[in-house]
């Protein structure tokens, strides 16, 4: 995340080939990686012959033509598991970007309007001291007092994970201040609810929703990490990360109980990735 | 951060830089054991029913709540916690009743290590790479770089530790499936494969920077003049390229060590390593609040610490940094 903020602020490698130079590449393989996988997690337990918690075979049975990929250790079809996931894996994390990025954003243009001193610094070292801590360690540590489940992840991301976006969102506030269309809009008689919707928050919220594209891929591999250590989702839900923890103890004979899991939570950290990448590059193309 | 430049530039031409930086290290450092204080008590919901369960006996929560010291009021909970500390006293665990003090020193040195041996790994990794590709001649190189790089980036930890595990632990049979042992060169055994996994992760993002800052060192006119000089080749890496390029990595290296600490909870997990992280998560399942609240209070003063030295190692790398 720091190489990210650290990257926009100066990026000195823009010689790459032209598809390249505008992340063209990146925003049209990533989304389109994306749309198939939410597709696919519509459709396959819309059609499937196998609801996603029924019993339908003989347990551990290897990828076949039935079975697409295989079965589990209760004889669960893998396959469709894996996109009944879909949603519930990329939902969490998306409410878990969502209402930090807006909770963060909106934290950090209060403060950068802030006139007292003692306060802003009494806030700030507290927000230091949220991102001081690593989140998968006040995740976990938040998890004791409120219990294992997907709902509590969210909550805890929404009580963390906004410091990080605040930060974020004072440091551009404070650039987008200085810069000469504020004057203009200002000179022009606009009023100071205008300039502050239609100018002022679309120009700090840019750099906090990149922020947040490359930060979905941690929120997603901190759902299935957490509950891949049984802190989150609990065992009979279709989840990448309590799917991948079941198939541990099988690893050995039954690796596509493990491998199918974490090969789709790959696509969705790679699609993302490539997504954002594309988008800044993009970015970088036109300022 | 800019909304307090101004307090900022007066606070270090009273205190120095150094000074004030461990200022708001000692600042930080006080929020982080309020939230470490405050995980139990601010959190909804009873704690201590939540350990003990709806149907536990009264006699029993009661004693719970003394022992977690719930039974008096916050501020005089809070001086309490406060004078303990100073004194190094973390509390007792609920679970075996070992000290939370003892728990962390057998457990902090073997994930040290770990992340140790990830560090020199990473470097001796991303410094070579980085420089690799600032200085290749074809234009692709950087281009696959960045891809190849977004893709390790997206790959999670665990999985590619329990890859690692299958292939190379059980399939090959050259990595330690469990156990550990904490002398020397016998431990190195048992880390090495944890420290490449974490890598994975490390690796990219290191070397992106590295490359950044080496691209941005290439178009000053020093490098030009070392050329021109006819300086030896790892004298002009080294003098001219990469040790103004490295302050920049090496903040994030001490940031990136507390992302590091956050990885291994879950690969100590995988690989069975006995350090703070699977204590964490032990303590975490077993609902120990104590043991909790101090792994918490030593990762977040371990990354400040961290950082600070970070930022003090950039500047003295890169003085530039000083002026700035």
């Amino acid at each position: 995340m720091t190489a990210v903020a650290s990257e926009t602020a100066a990026d000195p490698d823009s010689d790459g080939p032209g598809l390249y130079r505008e992340g063209r590449i990146g925003i049209w393989v990533g989304s389109l990686m994306l749309l198939a996988m939410l597709v696919a997690g519509a459709l396959v337990p819309a059609l499937s012959e196998f609801h996603p918690n029924e019993l339908v075979a003989r347990p551990l049975l290897p990828p076949s033509a039935t079975h697409y990929f295989g079965t589990d250790q209760l004889g669960r079809d893998v396959f469709v598991r894996v996109f009944a996931a879909v949603y519930r894996d990329l939902g969490v994390a998306f409410l878990g970007v969502v209402i930090p990025l807006v909770v963060g954003t909106l934290v950090g243009i209060v403060l950068s309007t802030l006139r007292n001193g003692f306060v802003v610094n009494a806030i700030n070292t507290l927000i230091e001291a949220i991102n001081a801590l690593p989140l998968l360690v006040l995740a976990i540590a938040l998890i004791a007092i409120l219990g294992p489940g997907l709902t509590s992840i969210v909550i805890i991301l929404a009580l963390t994970n906004w410091a990080r976006y605040a930060r974020i969102a004072q440091t551009r506030a404070a650039v987008v201040k200085q810069q000469g269309f504020m004057e203009a809009v200002r000179l022009l008689g606009y009023s100071r609810t205008r300039i502050y919707l239609r100018h002022f928050l679309p120009n700090v919220s840019s750099e906090t929703i990149a922020y947040g594209l490359s930060d979905f891929i941690l929120v997603i591999m901190l759902v299935s990490g957490l509950s891949f250590l049984s802190l989150g989702a609990a065992p009979p839900t279709a989840e990448w990360g309590v799917m991948m923890s079941e198939g541990r103890p099988f690893v050995r004979d039954a690796w596509w109980m493990t491998i199918f899991p974490g090969l789709a939570l790959c696509w969705a950290g790679v699609a993302l990735s490539f997504l954002a990448e594309g988008l800044h590059r993009r970015e970088q193309g036109i300022s | 951060m800019d909304a307090t430049d101004h307090s900022r530039s007066a606070g270090r031409r009273v205190l120095g830089s150094l000074g004030y930086r461990t200022l708001r290290a000692a600042a930080v450092s006080f929020w982080v054991m309020v939230i470490a204080f405050g995980l139990i008590r601010l959190a909804p919901g009873d704690p201590v029913l939540a350990r003990l369960g709806a149907e536990a006996e009264p006699a029993a929560i009661e004693r719970l709540r003394r022992q977690l010291r719930l039974d008096v009021d916050p501020v005089t909970q809070f001086v309490e916690y406060f004078l303990a500390l100073l004194k190094g006293d973390l509390g007792v665990s609920i679970e075996n009743g070992r000290r939370v003090s003892d728990i962390i020193a057998t457990s902090l040195p073997v994930t040290l290590w770990v992340i140790a041996v990830t560090v020199v790994l990473g470097l001796c990794m991303a410094v070579p790479l980085a420089a690799w590709v600032a200085t290749a001649r074809h234009s692709s190189v950087p281009y696959i770089f960045r891809a190849v790089t977004s893709v390790f980036l997206a790959i999670p930890a665990f999985f590619t530790a329990l890859i690692a595990l299958i292939v190379l632990g059980v399939h090959y049979g050259v990595a330690p499936i469990i156990g550990y042992k904490p002398d020397f060169p016998e431990n190195l055994y048992y880390v090495w494969l944890p420290a490449l996994v974490i890598c994975t992760h490390l690796v990219p993002v290191l070397s992106r920077v590295l490359y950044s800052s080496i691209k941005e060192t290439m178009a000053e006119e020093f490098v030009e003049t070392g050329v021109v000089r006819g300086v030896g080749r790892l004298r002009f890496y080294w003098y001219y390229l990469l040790r103004p390029s490295l302050a920049p990595s090496i903040v994030l290296l001490s940031y990136m060590v507390g992302v590091m600490v956050g990885a291994t909870v879950i690969i100590e997990t995988i690989f069975s390593l006995p350090g703070i992280g699977r204590a964490l998560v032990g303590a975490v399942i077993g609902r120990d609040y104590p043991v909790v609240q101090g792994c918490v209070l030593l990762f977040g003063l371990a990354v400040v610490a961290i950082n600070l030295v970070g930022d003090v190692l950039a500047s003295w790398l890169d003085p530039r940094l000083e002026l700035r």
